[in-house]
């Protein structure tokens, strides 16, 4: 099981990876903004990826909607300050698998990564 | 400056904490500053443009810094570091955005942010011309006290 987290944010990557770990996710890669998010999605074959929205260089939605240009089918959550329903909806139509509006419950982020990779939310007895 | 503004971000301080930090942050009375960083160490500020225009910012001792962002990764900070720098920026952008999606309620187009900028210093001074007010709402919690400060503007004002 492979992970890619983008935020520019390093502390909200740290918090993401450790939401992953708790579903013992340990194999993630990390970048910092949407250009950096297409080229690793289209270098390495990913189980799951977490997109923020607003990220200099490019935004994730954009990066998004490469990803899914490409006819790559990863589960992709967005994790966002981005509240309104508009941007919801955009990012679905988009392709995005789920959305999750930081600041978020750690047993949310943890339930909303289960889900996109099929599994049951066992693990958020840990959080 | 409309004070009715000002509630979506103070709703969105307590939404911060309770979730992400799952503990309560209580706030006094509003006041004003002269300057963003008025008695603080640090802040973290996001500038907002559309239909209103000016900046959000949370103002707080570098003590309380490293506490919130500890908090947000779940273990001890002991120096201000560029995870305390990253860590501060990330919780003014979650404020922020989260007053975002709540101000169109207010009968305003959404609003755009930029990104986050921190400040260190003492009593460092932000001179803003034409936007000289900032009203001030000190926070007390578990963490700490800090003050979220916010200057908004109709943008027709102009």
């Amino acid at each position: 099981m492979k992970a890619l987290v983008v935020d520019d944010s390093m502390v909200m990557r740290k918090v993401l990876i450790g939401a992953l770990s708790r579903l013992n996710i340990g194999d993630v890669d990390q970048a910092a903004d949407g250009v950096e998010a297409v080229a690793m999605a289209t270098q390495n074959q990913y189980n799951l990826i977490l997109m923020d929205w607003n990220m200099p260089n490019k935004l994730g939605i954009d990066a998004l909607k490469e990803i899914r240009a490409q006819g790559q089918t990863v589960p992709v959550i967005m994790v966002t300050t981005e509240a309104e329903k508009m941007r919801v909806v955009e990012a679905l139509k988009a392709g995005a698998t789920n959305y999750v509006v930081k600041p978020f419950e750690p047993k949310v982020i943890v339930s909303k990564i289960s889900a996109a990779l099929g599994q049951t939310a066992e693990e958020e007895c840990a959080v | 400056m409309n004070v009715q503004y000002i509630n979506p971000f103070i709703e969105s301080v307590s939404e911060l904490f309770t979730t992400m930090f799952q503990k309560s942050a209580t706030r006094g009375n509003i006041g004003t500053s002269k300057s963003v960083g008025e008695n603080q160490d640090v802040v973290a500020m996001i500038g907002i443009t559309g239909d209103v225009q000016g900046s959000v910012a949370v103002a707080m001792s570098e003590q309380t810094a490293l506490k919130v962002v500890g908090s947000l990764l779940g273990c001890d900070i002991d120096e201000f570091g560029s995870d305390a720098t990253d860590g501060v920026a990330e919780v003014v952008n979650m404020i922020a955005g989260g007053a975002k999606a709540k101000l169109p309620s207010q009968g305003l187009s959404p609003l755009q942010l930029s990104l986050p900028t921190v400040l260190r210093g003492k009593d460092f001074v932000v001179t803003y011309p034409t936007q000289s007010l900032w009203l001030d709402i000190p926070f007390e919690s578990e963490l700490g006290s800090f003050h979220l400060r916010v200057t908004l503007k109709n943008a027709q004002n102009n």
